[in-house]
């Protein structure tokens, strides 16, 4: 199996020498076969990375998936079209419907072993479900209280555990994550080849560290922001913003953006100097006491200062962030704050159509496809605003992308530990992109945008990308079409 | 057959992917969109092929395993229920569309494809499929013609029957038979296919469905009218039919549900006691004459408001609480027991006076939303199945709701199929000899009971086999034609 | 007289002495005499009739109007003759919900009169006159308004049979919208009287259309009638048929719209618009006497194609062609938008009519479709069998012929494959 996946019958050796020695990410991913052979594999195939470990009763007490939550769920199945698992593998066990129902056998009489946790694993956290549920079942609430049980109660094999401390040892820290991403091949750098080779358990590795590679860019130079940004004109608000991990290391240009485009619109910007990562990464993954370690420390910067509101340009950070109320729920100090804390958070675009437009924004003729992440989308529920901020900009050609509601396969940290389902879905999110025939991509989320830009690369293909928060800045200063074409 | 051997077996057809067998993977599929009944299949199969399903089939009928196919299990009446000891032939990876052909207006499709898909399909070159169930945009194409699915606009359209023309279907013993013409009418012989569509999956597994799709109309024109109750609403439904003309669909919403339904997805409908959503199309023209004409026959009975969509934005906000209306159900109860009976459009008032006065007697809150311009009820009979005996008195409920519908005239179901939940009403609706009749095509079919076996039908005919060449083995089934 | 242990008498004891005699020559299918003819008044008769014909092992033969007997192959065997004749009444008539319930024997063009008093039609217009609806339903007969309203398959919504052990089953129901329990209304639709006899059935009813009009082309070229027709099949005019008539008479398509007095005006104008291109156009008021079907002449052969509809001049030209090069003279006629043709031959013997067929089966073999035939000489039928079914559910058909007739005692020998 993996010897398939590695591609063309490479021996594992062979196919990690020549994954070390790629020069490119266009060089990843070369393994992918068929799709849909891929898609079964990771799923019901024998031969994953299981620990055989089993818990039982599945879900200790300590926030169990709610009953009365489940039992909402009425098993009508309008989940499982808009189900980027669902669409991949035609199986109910990945469809939302399906990891309710195992959540509810869990409860019931159910042990928590390989195959459950499997399937929750593979669940990208999308939300589009939620979109999708007539009857409003809160998936959201339902596979956060499962993560958090899987990774407090399942035993994960050794590979799979030690790649996902890697991860939660890096993106949620801006320095570490720049050195990480500098010319220098991540595995190398930490070291994690050689000390997994040595525990013999190299074989699922290959697949993975390649996706990550093959996801970062080269770091840009930042675009550093002043802590303080005065109103351009009469103060309309005093605002914080979150300068998030890898927004901050990849596309600081966006934050630098945000700001010029809040300041224009009557904000004062404050940029809390000692924040750090918000943990929705390590709360979409189940890392309880992580995330709301990340919480609190969030909660405490930005209340330092007197905001109205806190605002977000990462759809990922945001939905978080606004969710803190429900996360820091049994904690007394911080319930009450947590609830206040939330209801300040706006994503950037949410945020300007609520203020309402008042700088002039210059003609920008250009024709954008709009990426709905997730997380805004879904999560959220901005839709509409960010389509709006784009189109009070004259001349501008809003497209829509088919298949809008499945997920791009970025997910947090899910094309890095499920990179085979996540490359699929890269590539037909790729494809619909390019078939909506604008000039360039949109999209509100740094995760998205590196996974399109990678899975275009697959394909031989880029485009311009930009937030559409760049795009607003672009007409605000009257930067011309070509400027932001070179994004 | 070993349960390990048959796993190989089954492996060795569709690789290890192709087969669940693991406890709790297995028990995602003890049921599909009615969640009543439950049964653990031995095996899940999701085969990719019309030939992988004819091997998978053939396995079965040489080891005499019972199967039961299943799409995207959102079937109402358990059509897709496991049998024990028996494989679920899961036809989700069956997705392809194969052959679109605009000339002929025709669309071929694998059982696997979701049915909104056709339609999006063929909607560029100004096509559309025209059943369209509520669940449209989740059920399968297989799914709606094992169920004879109907829709919102089968009232104008007509039902899957009428749209499907050709199949290819693997028959119970593992034999390939293609049935209807396809894209020619009128194949000799008899309307197997007529006799297929609808027969719940008991007669064979359809590999390959050859549609109808038909032209999309110039104009729509949709409306919502507010009355003061169902009563008043039945009015105008029989005065809309009765001028001679036949709207693309009329639904009807109660109060109960139009409380789900706002809270869910925020249509927001005017506040009344019914509501009815009236859709015409056509040429531009008569849309617009006979859309005046229902206006003014609402407002002769008395309604309230009437808002008509100004835009397919707002026309989309109209069916969308229509669409999701029994989903919305779970938004004011933990459990709905949902029936589908009919009646003649004119026994609605006096049918719905019935339901709410069961309803006090019960107890239980009934919100009904149905299908008014062909008499298709809907009651949700809600409850709790944490309250002791309530899920039993619910069904008592909709078992007198559905006697009801049947002394007036109706039938027990008019889309959802009967399945596993309805065969116990057969017999108030046919005689025996009805039923023993209709089965002498389950035994021409299936003489051994291994597809679907214990569905749609209280008890199951012995088909009464005799020695000869109608009993031959799948393997001698090459020389079949010799016989004759 | 007596067929092997059945007497007039015994049949007579069933539907009584007025209603069963001997069999006149009249009574003779494709040139089969059968012993009596029976006329029950009742299911109950119809059920003793059968009863004690497959007991006694006779064949049997229903009759509606006697329009379409010589459909199908030539009988294996005939002994008895039911008919249906006295089984002519409307049961129910519920207008408000459009339904309608009627003995099978009833006729055909008398219910349209009685129905159209409510302003409503059995949509259905099959062009033998004196048909009675049983027989339509048998037959599957139709006519030009299929293209709207579909075959009589799509209106029937329930019936009840009889059975040759005489078991009276019914399906369906009065509901037009109705999924319990098999379709066995669309099973016996087409069936030709060898399944049991059809002695009830429930349709859904239409309203008339207030007005209609007819747009008719004068067509210049095979290539042109079907680019014609397909300009009709594909526009938003919702024609409710579209017949070609192609023969030494003219040559013409005609495009039958129906609307409502506000509606009529456009339809008619948007489809002389679109058939412009092909010909000259005129436009008249009503359903035009061009829509009628033609009568099959003396002699004629008359062989109908079915095709998908796409391929129109194709089938003109195989079929022109065709009876070209043996010498036939030949006249065309059919629904062009649903894909069925029909093609009456006259002026040349079995041997070429039997080759002209064998070709034609050969190319829709290859391309999907069929070729039957509608109205042939015995011999003819002999030669090349009525029906041509080349399909590979014939194993199916028997086991379904086997089970509902185990005695063979309906109809034998006449529908495909000999069932």
């Amino acid at each position: 199996m993996t010897e398939r996946r590695n591609g063309e019958g490479l021996p594992q050796d062979k196919a990690m020498t020549n994954s070390i020695g790629a020069g490119s990410p266009e060089d990843v991913g070369q393994g992918v076969g068929e799709a849909s052979e891929l898609a079964e594999e990771a799923t019901v195939g024998a031969g994953r990375r299981e620990s055989g470990k089993t818990s039982f009763p599945a879900f200790d007490t300590h926030h169990p998936p709610d009953k009365a939550l489940i039992d909402e769920c009425v098993h009508c199945g309008f989940c499982l079209p808009t189900c980027p698992t669902y669409v991949l593998f035609g199986e109910e066990m990945d469809s939302p419907r399906g990891r309710i129902y195992l959540m509810n056998k869990g409860l019931e009489e159910e042990p928590l072993n390989d195959q459950m946790v499997r399937h929750f694993d593979l669940c990208l956290g999308c939300m589009a479900c939620v979109t999708a549920c007539p009857a409003g079942v809160q998936y959201e609430k339902l596979i956060e209280a499962t993560r958090a049980q899987v990774e407090r109660r399942y035993e994960r094999s050794p590979e799979d555990k030690a790649f996902r401390e890697m991860i939660f040892n890096l993106f949620p820290y801006p320095n570490r994550l720049r050195l990480a991403a500098a010319p220098m091949k991540l595995y190398q750098r930490f070291g994690i080849g050689s000390r997994l080779r040595k525990a013999g358990i190299m074989d699922r590795l290959p697949a993975r560290v390649r996706a990550m590679e093959a996801l970062l860019p080269e770091v840009p130079k930042e675009e550093k922001i002043p802590e303080t940004t005065p109103p351009a004109g009469e103060k309309r608000r005093r605002v914080g913003i979150l300068t998030g991990c890898v927004q901050r290391v990849f596309f600081s240009r966006v934050n630098a953006a945000t700001v010029r485009v809040l300041a224009a619109e009557g904000c004062e910007v404050v940029a809390p100097a000692g924040q750090g990562c918000c943990g929705a990464l390590s709360t979409h993954a189940g890392r309880e006491e992580e995330s709301l370690n990340f919480a609190r420390k969030t909660i405490d910067t930005f209340e330092e200062y007197d905001l109205d509101n806190v605002i977000v340009n990462a759809a990922g950070c945001g939905s978080t962030m606004k969710e803190y109320g429900h996360l820091l729920r049994d904690d007394p100090e911080y319930a009450e704050r947590a609830k206040e804390f939330s209801a300040k958070v706006k994503d950037v675009t949410e945020f300007l159509q609520e203020l309402g437009p008042v700088a002039e924004r210059h003609p920008l003729p250009v024709s954008v496809a709009y990426h709905d992440a997730c997380h805004l989308a879904h999560a959220q529920g901005i839709r509409s605003q960010p389509r709006q901020s784009l189109k009070q900009i004259p001349g501008m050609d809003v497209r829509e992308i088919r298949e809008a509601e499945i997920c791009c396969g970025s997910a947090g940290i899910y094309n890095m530990v499920e990179p085979e389902a996540a490359s699929e879905l890269g590539e037909r999110k790729a494809k619909n992109v390019l078939a909506a025939g604008a000039q360039m991509l949109v999209t509100a989320n740094p995760g998205c945008t590196l996974q399109i830009r990678a899975s275009l690369k697959k394909l031989g293909q880029d485009m311009p990308m930009a937030h559409p928060v760049e795009v607003v800045d672009a007409s605000l200063r009257g930067e011309p079409v070509e400027t932001l074409l070179q994004r | 057959m070993e349960r390990t051997q048959l796993i190989s077996t089954m492996e060795s057809i569709l690789g290890p992917e192709g087969v669940i067998h693991e406890r709790e993977q297995l028990r995602t599929y003890e049921c599909d969109g009615l969640m009543n009944y439950r049964v653990i299949p031995d095996l899940v199969v999701l085969p990719e092929s019309a030939g992988q399903v004819q091997q998978i089939v053939r396995v079965c009928y040489e080891e005499g395993i019972p199967f039961v196919a299943r799409g995207s299990g959102t079937g109402l009446s358990g059509g897709a229920l496991p049998v024990e000891s028996g494989i679920l032939i899961v036809l989700a990876r069956m997705r392809r569309i194969l052959d679109v052909d605009i000339p002929n207006q025709r669309v071929t499709v694998e059982p696997g494809v979701v049915n909104l898909w056709v339609t999006q399909e063929v909607a560029s070159e100004g096509y559309f499929y025209a059943p369209d169930p509520s669940s449209q945009l989740v059920s399968s194409i297989g799914g709606n013609f094992a169920e004879n699915s109907g829709g919102v606009h089968c009232l104008k359209y007509g039902f899957t029957t009428n749209h499907v023309t050709g199949a290819e279907v693997v028959l119970p013993d593992g034999s390939v038979a293609h049935i209807g013409g396809g894209k020619a009418p009128d194949e000799p012989g008899y309307d197997l296919l007529g006799a297929f569509v609808g027969s719940e999956g008991t007669l064979g597994i359809a590999t390959k469905i050859t549609l109808r799709i038909v032209r999309t109309p110039e104009s729509v024109r949709t409306l919502i009218a507010a009355f003061e109750d169902t009563e008043k609403a039945g009015g105008a439904v029989s005065g809309i039919i009765g001028s001679g003309c036949v709207p693309a669909g009329i639904e009807m919403m109660d109060s109960l549900t139009l409380e789900a339904v706002e809270e869910a997805v925020h249509p927001h409908y005017p506040e009344c006691g019914a509501l009815l959503l009236v859709e015409l199309d056509g040429p531009e023209a008569e849309v617009e004459n006979q859309f005046e004409q229902v206006i003014k026959i609402c407002e002769e009975n008395g309604s309230s408001e009437i808002r008509v969509a100004k835009d397919d934005a707002e026309r989309a906000l109209f069916w969308k609480g229509r669409k999701a209306a029994f989903g919305a159900m779970g938004r004011i109860a933990n459990d709905y027991y949902v029936q589908d009976g009919v009646i003649p459009r004119t026994e609605l008032p006096a049918v719905l006076k019935k339901i709410s006065d069961l309803s006090a007697e019960y107890g239980l809150r009934v919100a009904n939303v149905f299908h008014a311009g062909d008499g298709n009820l809907h009651p949700l009979v809600l409850y709790d199945n944490n309250n002791e005996g309530e899920a039993e008195r619910a069904e008592e409920l909709a078992g007198e709701i559905i006697r009801a519908c049947l002394e007036h005239g109706g039938s027990l179901t008019g889309e959802h199929g009967i399945g596993e939940d309805k065969k116990k009403y057969m017999p108030d609706m046919f005689t025996a000899d009805d039923l023993n009749v209709m089965q002498l095509l389950r035994c021409a079919f299936d003489p051994h009971h291994l597809c679907n076996p214990g569905k749609v039908f209280p008890t199951p005919r012995l088909c009464a086999e005799r020695p000869g060449p109608f009993r031959v083995h799948p393997l001698q089934e090459a020389g079949l034609a010799e016989m004759f | 007289m007596q067929t092997a242990n059945v007497s007039l008498e015994d049949l007579q004891g069933i539907v009584g002495e007025e209603h069963a005699r001997e069999a006149a020559p009249e009574d003779a299918v494709d040139g089969a005499t059968p012993s009596f003819v029976a006329e029950p008044g009742s299911v109950e008769e119809i059920a003793g009739l059968l009863k004690l014909a497959s007991g006694a092992g006779l064949a049997v033969a229903p009759r509606g109007g006697g329009t379409k007997m010589h459909l199908g192959n030539p009988p294996r065997n005939l002994d008895l003759i039911v008919s249906t004749a006295r089984m002519n009444g409307v049961l129910e008539h519920a207008a408000p919900d459009q339904v309608l319930r009627v003995q099978a024997g009833i006729g055909l063009e008398g219910l349209q009169e009685r129905l159209s008093a409510s302003n409503q039609m059995l949509a259905i217009d099959p062009p033998e006159r004196g048909a009675t609806v049983g027989g339509v339903v048998a037959t599957n007969a139709s006519g030009p308004l299929r293209l709207r309203y579909g075959t009589i398959r799509d209106l029937i919504i329930g019936i009840t049979v009889v059975l040759p052990d005489g078991t009276v089953a019914k399906a369906g129901g009065k509901v037009v919208k109705n999924v319990a329990g098999y379709d066995l209304g669309k099973l016996f639709t087409g069936s030709l009287g060898t399944l049991g006899i059809i002695a009830e059935a429930n349709f859904r009813l239409h309203p008339i259309p207030e007005v209609a009009k007819t747009v008719v082309v004068e067509l210049e070229s095979q290539q042109g009638a079907a680019e014609a027709a397909q300009a009709i099949m594909h526009s938003q005019i919702v024609p409710s048929a579209v017949e070609l008539r192609w023969g030494p008479s003219g040559k013409r398509l005609a495009v039958l719209v129906e609307s409502i007095p506000g509606g009529i005006g456009a339809k008619a104008e948007t489809a002389a618009f679109l058939l412009k291109p092909f010909g000259e156009v005129h436009t008249e008021d009503g359903r035009a006497e061009i829509l009628r079907l033609p009568e099959a002449g003396e002699n004629e052969t008359i062989v109908k194609i079915t095709a998908p509809p796409a391929e129109l001049a194709g089938v003109l030209e195989s079929v022109s062609r065709a009876a070209e090069r043996r010498g036939l003279e030949v006249r065309m006629w059919g629904h062009a938008a649903s894909g069925v043709t029909f093609a009456g031959l006259s002026g040349g013997g079995v041997e070429a009519l039997a080759d002209f067929v064998g070709e034609m089966r050969e190319i829709r073999a290859r391309r999907g479709g069929s070729v039957t035939l509608q109205r042939a000489s015995v011999e003819l039928k002999r030669r090349a069998g009525a029906w041509g079914y080349g399909g590979d559910a014939l194993g199916l058909m028997r086991r379904v012929k086997e089970k509902f007739d185990p005695s063979g005692t309906m109809n034998p020998g006449r529908f495909v494959g000999g069932i």
